[in-house]
């Protein structure tokens, strides 16, 4: 069937417009959370690179707070880069970021908090695990969102036929 | 008339679906699906055909930004012309509240039948006759064959709203239509 060239116009027009739909308040989020988690990271690093006479105990909190950081990087680039708006898989995938991402975070916070008695871990490790939580809220429910669909998916699919 | 809920077809819900899953090659199954019938929606209503293109392209950015929140993949037509009358209604306001001159019309309504749609067919032509909020009724229950169900929930406004609306549009279409002034449309 030959689509006429305004059409045609304007159906690339809408799929350059899908391309990059990722709403504004998204992307100035991510952009946001882009930089905080650079700074982060370049600051830890330097902190690591020039201060060697450092305990071995806080230069792996260290460690893990820019390994941290630098997951976060790689996370809103990864959301910059896609420029659509997350949906479906995506959504697992971000949701599964988060959890590991805390979960690291939470985890660190609390082996030092146990090794060294401090109150700061102790309560770092409170706020790791609330953020694990919310991470895992999350996962799920994007988990079941999915779900959802792929039943939705196969019901459809198999309503229309091989054609499907 | 047609009142009967026609059903989104299931092909176009697994469209719907197999974006909402995050498929890349759905979208561009979905834009060649519904560019046409929005781009008509939005011609009927803007007489200027880059504003209908400018409103075309707003209401499909809304439309892909927020498909991860639709939750009932049939409910995507009545969705999808939903954003596009909210659109229309922002950019179009003031022609919107252009006053209707019905003094005559309604009258007459109560009496009316639902008309046969053979006729009302060949009158869309003057569609551009009518104020906005006849002329989307009209688009939407002929051109882009929406049951009242799917336009109430496009319009949000009752289904009796609705048919209301459509009886005084059809009205209103023949009425002018048959005006001295105007028989050169037919």
């Amino acid at each position: 069937m030959s689509v006429d060239p305004a059409t045609a116009a304007l159906e690339l027009e809408l799929q350059r417009l899908t391309a990059g739909a990722l709403s504004p308040l998204a992307r100035y989020g991510h952009v946001a959370l882009l930089l905080a988690a650079t700074l982060m990271s370049v600051l830890l690093a330097a902190l690591l690179a020039t201060e060697p006479a450092l305990p071995g105990r806080t230069q792996t909190a260290l460690a893990v707070l820019l390994a941290i950081g630098v997951s976060w990087i790689a996370y809103a680039t990864w959301v910059l880069r896609q420029r659509r708006p997350l949906l479906g898989h995506h959504r697992i995938v971000a949701g599964r970021m988060a959890v590991v991402f805390t979960g690291v975070f939470f985890a660190g916070a609390l082996a030092l908090g146990a090794s060294t008695g401090s109150a700061t871990y102790h309560a770092a490790a409170s706020v790791g695990a609330s953020l694990l939580v919310l991470a895992f809220g999350t996962l799920m429910q994007a988990h079941w969102r999915v779900a959802a669909l792929q039943r939705q998916r196969r019901e459809l699919q198999r309503q229309i036929g091989p054609a499907a | 008339m047609k009142t009967d809920a026609a059903a989104l077809a299931p092909d176009d819900q697994l469209l719907v679906v197999r974006c909402q899953l995050g498929e890349r090659a759905a979208f561009d199954a979905l834009v060649r699906r519904w560019a046409g019938p929005l781009h008509r929606y939005a011609r009927r209503l803007a007489d200027d055909a880059d504003v209908a293109r400018d409103l075309t392209q707003e209401v499909w950015l809304r439309a892909i930004q927020s498909l991860g929140r639709l939750r009932d993949a049939a409910q995507f037509r009545a969705w999808l012309f939903g954003i596009a009358h909210r659109v229309a209604m922002d950019r179009l306001r003031s022609r919107y509240a252009m006053p209707l001159d019905t003094s005559d019309v309604l009258d007459t309504i109560a009496a009316e039948t639902d008309g046969d749609d053979a006729d009302i067919t060949q009158l869309l032509g003057g569609l551009s006759l009518l104020p906005l909020a006849e002329r989307e009724v009209l688009t939407l229950f002929y051109l882009e064959e929406l049951p009242l169900t799917e336009i109430a929930s496009a319009l949000a406004i009752p289904p009796g709203t609705v048919k209301s609306r459509l009886f005084r549009a059809r009205h209103l279409l023949r009425q002018r239509l048959t005006a001295p002034e105007n028989r050169h449309v037919r």
